[in-house]
């Protein structure tokens, strides 16, 4: 408001010295007279141009012909200038009142045509400012869009980290390892080393912003081996993978969390288990992916199983925008997510977690 | 009842063979504990507790078919129950609330010894476990209750809230009635009532909650009294409190 105010007198004197230097130097009028209609109508013209600001932001200029807009800004223009031109020639007739003023009237007609030119012209140019001004507001905002864009989409990355080392599993795959420490130390220490090999692949992957199908399948394939410790025979796995599908780029932990969910919510809760059942096509441009797995219908749908599924779709959105999907088909006894992407290559970068865990 | 110098009778329930297996070796350490029985799940785990009359359970929260929770509901409260959990805030807060013992995961054996020592104060006392304090603390806020649990011996009966016609108070039982058959459960009517949906269920008497589902019509059958008709005929009194709750829900 301020700044306003400030632009507001700055821009009132500017034009206050114009008219008085016209009027004096053209019209040959007393520097006094001068100064006594400028002043006023500077005043006037000044806060004519700062309210142009509303018809340019009513005609932006990306979205309005440049006829319409010519047409608008010059009617107004004129408009403004006659408005201003009637002001101070009733201004100079006041003036010619006063005792020492004869004649004002006629010297500020005579410059008449020349008021109108320089009323039209710096109506026009703060017109053409507005649109500057109004040019640069619209940039800086789109900034501002585009960072808040890039802090959610960091989020939601964060909150998927966050879901996946996931602290049931970790003190459930804790509590494996105490008991087979003293039933079966070897198998103890097998596990230890199939946790450890998990989280640091986990780790590594998640920090980077694509990885190959591969290597997310790998990740997925470490975490079902410590979940058939865990729950033995009654966790299987069907894998069905196109050897095409697994050089795509996909965002890392996108399947791992969706099997941990059929792994806690599907057939950790059937008395005899059941198959999870992981399947990846490539489909010409894009690839499907879709993890399936049988589910007790008796049990009612639990807290927290959908928020595995939101942190999907967040980053797929945050990621692809329309260009990826991921679809629920609940049905009685099964539940199935399915993902389709577009299938674009992975860059060829190892990772050191992956390579190692591939040569043990 | 085990006496103070008799050896605890303990059921183990855990889905994992691992962690059955686990606490199993640690009970074996306490020369006052014999472990009479381990289930795999919340029904095996009913069963043994109506065959085996056990003195104490050591039970897992989540489990196939029914939770840790839902067991405690339908097993006999003198049954001291310790709860065994990897790690549910939830569940643990539910704990806390209640007094009630529970073991994270993986169990350290100081705290299952002092778990034990204040099972068999419990025991000791006779105090039964807070069954339906605990039942309530351990629901996710503003869940209506999804299928009721009714046992029948050592059976147990799951009944969908969706099969669910109408329940009848009677004396400290309630008769849950569902496809024309009734099964017998020992809980008030009101705090079924507080868990069942509020939009679905509506206490229209003293004595009866109606699904509204299954209302036919309501007949007037002497001044200012009223029955509701369900689809299958019944016929339920309607209290003028119940009326008007019918009323303001449909």
């Amino acid at each position: 408001m301020r700044s306003l105010q400030l632009l507001f007198v700055a821009v009132a004197l500017l034009l206050a010295c114009l008219v008085a230097s016209l009027l004096a130097l053209r019209g040959g009028a007393p520097w006094t007279e001068a100064v006594l209609l400028g002043l006023p109508l500077g005043l006037v013209y000044s806060a004519i141009c700062i309210a142009a600001r509303y018809p340019c932001r009513a005609a932006p200029l990306a979205r309005t012909t440049a006829a319409r807009i010519a047409g608008t800004h010059g009617a107004a223009a004129v408009l403004s200038a006659g408005a201003w031109l009637l002001i101070g020639s009733a201004l100079s007739r006041i003036l010619e009142a006063a005792p020492g003023f004869e004649g004002a009237a006629r010297r500020f007609t005579e410059e008449t045509p020349t008021f109108l030119v320089v009323g039209v012209l710096v109506y026009l140019l703060a017109v053409a400012v507005h649109y500057l001004v109004l040019a640069l507001e619209a940039a800086r905002e789109a900034e501002v869009r585009g960072v808040q864009a890039r802090v959610l989409a960091r989020e939601a990355e964060l909150r998927a980290l966050r879901a996946q080392v996931d602290p049931h599993f970790l003190f459930n795959s804790l509590n494996s390892i105490s008991a087979l420490t003293s039933q079966d130390p070897d198998a103890a220490r097998r596990m230890c080393l199939l946790l450890a090999g998990f989280l640091r692949r986990s780790l590594a992957l998640g920090s980077r912003e694509r990885i190959a199908l591969r290597d997310e399948l790998a990740l997925v394939a470490d975490y079902l081996a410590i979940e058939k410790v865990r729950f033995a025979e009654r966790v299987r796995v069907r894998q069905e993978v196109d050897e095409a599908a697994l050089g795509c780029a996909v965002p890392p932990l996108l399947l791992q969390p969706l099997v941990e969910n059929a792994v806690r919510h599907g057939v950790a809760q059937l008395l005899e288990g059941g198959t999870i059942a992981i399947t990846a096509r490539r489909l010409k441009e894009r690839i499907a992916l879709a993890i399936e797995n049988p589910r007790d219908p008796e049990r009612p749908t639990s807290r927290g199983e959908g928020v595995g599924l939101a942190n999907v779709r967040d980053r797929l959105k945050s990621l692809y925008g329309d260009e990826a999907q991921a679809t629920v088909r609940a049905g009685g006894d099964s539940f199935r997510v399915e993902i389709t992407l577009p299938a674009l290559e992975a860059p060829a970068a190892e990772v050191p977690g992956a390579r190692a865990a591939r040569a043990s | 009842m085990a006496g103070s110098a008799s050896r605890l009778r303990a059921v183990i329930v855990d889905d994992e063979a691992l962690a059955r297996a686990a606490l199993r070796k640690e009970l074996q350490a306490d020369t006052a504990i014999e472990v009479v029985g381990d289930c795999a799940d919340g029904f095996a785990a009913v069963r043994a507790a109506s065959e085996l009359k056990p003195d104490l359970m050591l039970i897992d929260i989540q489990m196939p078919r029914l939770d840790g929770f839902e067991v405690l509901e339908l097993i006999d409260p003198a049954i001291a129950v310790v709860f065994v959990t990897a790690h549910d805030e939830h569940a643990v807060r539910a704990f806390e609330v209640n007094a009630v013992d529970y073991l994270l995961k993986p169990v350290d054996p100081e705290r299952l010894r002092g778990a034990l020592d204040r099972a068999r104060q419990r025991l000791h006392r006779g105090e039964p476990m807070p069954v339906q304090a605990l039942a309530a603390a351990a629901r996710p806020q503003g869940v209506p209750l999804a299928r009721v649990l009714v046992r029948d011996g050592p059976q147990v009966h799951v009944i969908p809230a969706d099969a669910l016609d109408y329940i009848e108070a009677q004396d400290d039982y309630i008769a849950v009635h569902s496809g024309g058959k009734s099964f017998l459960k020992q809980q008030p009517i009101a705090a079924i009532e507080a868990t069942l949906d509020p939009g679905r269920f509506v206490r229209i008497h003293r004595s009866y909650i109606l699904n509204v589902d299954r209302l036919a019509r309501i007949e007037l059958y002497a001044k200012d009294s009223r029955v509701a008709i369900l689809r299958d005929g019944t016929r339920l009194p309607l209290s003028r409190a119940g009326h008007a709750r019918l009323k303001e829900l449909l």
